[in-house]
């Protein structure tokens, strides 16, 4: 039918044409600083006031309640400790007008309740802060920086597609697993012949 | 004697008319042992490149696909019986599962499902993990092959109809079959005879006239 | 325009190439009439979502990820690659109930072909 195929072809350039308003929010093909790669952003603090604290390198007390209050606001784990990321330049870009000095960072450090387990690491780097300008961003590590640097040592595997597919998310693996038994079984039922297959004389 | 081998080269050329063409034969048996190889090192080298189970099974399915294309759904399917390969539906998920549940009954009752750490197989909790990950890598190429396998050989063999069903205007193998009322084997038989009678007919006429 | 131009369609021109591969499978699974063609579509429209998906990981500079001791640069985000090939497999499942449904329909009314298929049912031939 004609006027389908005609139809059909307007609403299709009509929806590759809106792509054109989405384009911008995506990240480059291969941008190291986008989303999925890095972190993910959770909130900002003003930090204005404690420049002399920060430069040195130690977040004031004050802030640190400031922090695991919004934190906690949130539903997200406390961090149990703050450690300066040495050398590290920050994020991405720098504040409007810091110049092109390093910028600082922290990493925030979660230790798990039960520390008897003996199979998951003591520590685990949770979240993310950096200074721009005069906030606090503070960020979420995506879970996948764990899994590649926490990976190899955990499991003695070089593959980390492997080891994810298999160890961190083996749940999802056999449910997977049960998926295509279920369209192994769904075909035989759909396609079942009563008699037995001839043979050739 | 002469006749029945100058009929025999009459009748190879009409087969591979039809395609069970001789080169395609005999590289085939040749192959398929050589791809299944392939795909159990793809499974089992998941760990150390790329690979895993999902991908060694599709390999090791597919070499039972190259046979069958080859010689024909018929002769394909006297080599494989659908009762052994439902069995394997259901070994690989019973492999899988049952590894978590041998580590929970080894973790003496903390609940850890699929925590591979705790199958005493070396002393050091992470060759464990990459042991337990092999185990169930295999599972799942089991599971894969069968079902990648059952599909092909359930979508690809003629079906019949069922006594006298109407099969609409189009489906005309239904059509005279409902008429008729014969079996695929008869008429696969009959056509057979016929065209022996017919090529032996024409044999003798090529004798007496030439 | 020249900077859109550069800055939007040729530094993303993955997405846009998953995008054109959507929308040919879309067209195909809507406006042909053959139900094999529609399942056609169907898996070219899964495929085009896993590039999509799978670009969105990728980095600059950054080589496979399996892991090389000694090696000083980057890796390319595995988690993409680990939820795609779940997805494989699903559309291969969804591939293969879809055909045999085909198959049982051409049974019953001995045509595949869309229309034909309609105008048997509305006559009340089957």
């Amino acid at each position: 039918m004609k006027q389908l195929s005609a139809v059909a072809l307007l609403f299709v350039i009509f929806l590759g044409s809106l792509f054109v308003y989405v384009a911008e929010d995506i990240p480059a093909f291969g941008d190291p600083n986008s989303a999925p790669n890095r972190y993910v952003k959770l909130f900002e603090i003003d930090a204005a006031g404690l420049e002399g604290d920060l430069e040195q390198g130690v977040l004031p007390a004050s802030l640190v309640d400031d922090l695991e209050d919004e934190i906690e606001e949130r539903g997200f784990p406390l961090p149990s400790g703050v450690v300066r990321v040495s050398g590290k330049e920050g994020g991405e870009g720098e504040g409007e007008g810091e110049g092109e000095e390093a910028e600082g960072a922290w990493e925030a450090v979660i230790v798990p309740a039960e520390t008897e387990q003996h199979f998951y690491p003591k520590e685990q780097k949770y979240y993310f802060i950096e200074k721009k300008g005069e906030k606090l961003w503070v960020y979420r590590y995506a879970p996948v920086k764990r899994y590649m640097e926490e990976g190899p040592n955990e499991t003695n595997v070089p593959n980390m597609v492997t080891y994810i597919l298999a160890d961190y998310r083996g749940y999802d693996t056999l449910g997977e697993t049960t998926v295509i038994f279920t369209a192994g079984v769904a075909v035989m039922l759909l396609l079942r012949r009563r008699e037995k297959r001839p043979r050739e004389k | 004697m002469n006749k029945r081998e100058s009929s025999k080269g009459e009748e190879s050329s009409k087969r591979e008319a039809k395609g069970g063409d001789v080169i395609i034969e005999v590289v085939t048996r040749l192959m398929v042992p050589f791809i299944q190889l392939f795909a159990l090192y793809v499974i089992i080298h998941g760990a150390g490149g790329p690979g895993g189970g999902f991908q060694g099974g599709v390999i090791f399915g597919s070499s039972f696909i190259l046979y069958a294309i080859a010689f024909g759904i018929v002769k394909a399917g006297n080599r494989f019986s659908e009762s052994a390969n439902t069995v394997f539906f259901s070994t690989g998920v019973y492999i899988y599962a049952g590894v978590g549940l041998l580590c929970v009954i080894l973790s003496y009752g903390a609940a850890q499902f699929l925590n591979y750490g705790f199958i005493p197989l070396t002393h050091h909790f992470e060759e464990n993990r990459a042991l337990g990950m092999d185990l169930v890598e295999i599972g799942i190429g089991i599971t894969v092959m069968a079902v990648i396998t059952s599909i092909f050989f359930n979508l690809a063999w003629k079906r019949e109809n069922e006594g006298g069903k109407k099969a609409g205007e189009g489906g005309g193998e239904g059509r005279r079959q409902a008429e008729r009322g014969e079996g695929r084997e008869r008429r696969e038989g009959r056509e057979r005879r016929e065209g022996r009678e017919r090529r032996e007919g024409r044999e003798r006429r090529e004798e007496v006239g030439g | 325009m020249m900077e859109w131009l550069v800055e939007e369609v040729f530094a993303k021109y993955n997405y846009w190439i998953s995008i054109v591969l959507m929308l040919i499978g879309f067209y195909a699974m809507i406006a042909k009439e053959n139900l094999v063609k529609k399942i056609i579509g169907l898996n070219i429209f899964q495929t085009a979502i896993f590039l999509f998906y799978i670009s969105l990981g990728d980095i600059v500079g950054g080589t496979e990820p399996i892991v090389v001791e000694g090696f000083e640069g980057i890796y390319v985000n595995p988690l993409p690659h680990v939820l795609i090939l779940t997805a494989i497999v699903v559309g291969v499942a969804t591939t293969a109930v879809a055909l045999s449904l085909v198959i049982l329909m051409y049974e019953k009314y001995g045509t595949i072909e869309e229309p034909e298929i309609i105008e048997k049912e509305r006559e009340g031939e089957v």
